[in-house]
């Protein structure tokens, strides 16, 4: 695994690998349909999908606090990449204590996550993330990753304006192919990686799950309890 | 039975939280998991004993007490003990964490959650800048 911790942090700044424990992965996406079925008046996740693209922002909104209450959701994310979370931040961990449900829903003006660092959010620079979808993305949408040291470039050429993550880099033009990820692989990236999801066409709209770690042994930056919990892997 | 808010000294572990904001995060966190408070109970400032909240418990016999974080647990073992042997039936959540439960073992855990948090190295957001923050994660992540 000494090529992953390369790989993030002298190369790319991320990497697509397959999801360890498919098994655990499958449960929470069976867990995750289960609890979506109220919600949604479906049963399948293709008809949720339909279903979910047509809702409205604020219904979106609703769904995602919702979720909020599915607490073991990171657990189940972090312990399908035991490997992998184990190589970057060894095996006691600061671990995202609700993880992250993301909606994509295809069409213009849509809610949509625009470019950014994930440090924006207070973590600390020795934070990690794991994004895995729930199904193949195999529309011409998604999320698109800058690599580090392009996004490092990017930091720098906005610092010198006194703001990161601001106007620079929201009103630039992303020509970058979005990562097609199969279900069953998961997408592991550093803070400092500049990612965003780009407009698509679809019926469906996007479902994907997202969970953050550092090692208790890095220090925190602004999240601390309210955004993490202890974990030992 | 009863269900009390409490209100702490402004400076919770990593947060400085003033009282109205606390009263604001509780309120959403009751609303949210339908609680219906009847007491709101301010504790003294630059204390963590949870003293007035244990003396109120006697009269009014709380069924649930709700917090803002863990981090507002006593710190000394003995008046965490204290908390614990006179409210060990009571259901205590922390609506920050979004965490809830009852019992010695329970609170035990809590404590000990809010003392790994404290004893965390932290870096202070306020004395660096992007760059800086980008080289301690190319020189001290590996």
């Amino acid at each position: 695994m000494m090529n992953l911790q390369e790989q993030i942090i002298n190369g790319k700044g991320y990497a697509i690998l397959p999801i360890e424990n498919l098994n655990n992965f499958n449960k929470l996406r069976d867990q995750f349909i289960e609890k979506m079925q109220s919600l949604t008046n479906e049963k399948r996740l293709e008809k949720m999908r339909l279903v979910i693209a047509n809702m409205t922002k604020s219904q979106i909104n609703e769904l995602m606090i919702s979720l909020l209450a599915f607490d073991q959701a990171s657990e189940i994310l972090i312990d399908s990449c035991k490997n992998i979370v184990k190589s970057l931040s060894g095996d006691k961990i600061f671990l995202q204590r609700r993880a992250t449900t993301i909606f994509n829903i295809p069409g213009d003006n849509q809610r949509r996550q625009w470019p950014h660092y994930e440090l924006m959010s207070g973590v600390s620079p020795f934070t990690f993330v794991l994004w895995a979808p729930f199904h193949d993305l195999d529309d011409k949408g998604g999320i698109f990753y800058i690599d580090l040291n392009n996004s490092y470039e990017m930091i720098k050429e906005e610092h010198k304006s006194g703001i990161v993550n601001g106007p620079i880099i929201l009103n630039k033009d992303y020509n970058e192919k979005p990562a097609k990820l199969k279900y069953g692989e998961v997408i592991v990236f550093c803070p400092f990686v500049l990612h965003g999801n780009v407009n698509f066409k679809s019926d469906q709209a996007r479902i994907a799950c997202s969970a953050r770690f550092q090692s208790i042994k890095k220090p925190l930056l602004q999240k601390n309890s309210d955004f993490f919990k202890f974990h030992q892997i | 039975m009863s269900v009390a808010t409490v209100t702490t000294d402004i400076n919770i572990g990593p947060f400085k939280i003033p009282s109205n904001g606390q009263n604001m995060i509780m309120n959403n966190y009751t609303q949210r998991k339908n609680i219906k408070v009847e007491f709101v109970i301010p504790e003294p400032m630059m204390s963590d004993q949870l003293a007035t909240t244990q003396w109120c418990h006697k009269d009014y016999g709380f069924s649930k007490v709700i917090l803002c974080s863990i981090h507002q647990l006593p710190k000394e073992e003995k008046y965490l003990n204290d908390l614990i042997n006179n409210m060990s039936e009571v259901e205590f959540h922390f609506a920050l964490e979004g965490i809830s439960g009852a019992g010695k073992f329970f609170l035990l855990d809590c404590s000990k959650e809010a003392k790994i948090f404290l004893n965390a190295e932290k870096l202070d957001s306020s004395k660096t800048d992007w760059l800086e923050l980008y080289d301690l994660f190319k020189s001290k992540n590996l």
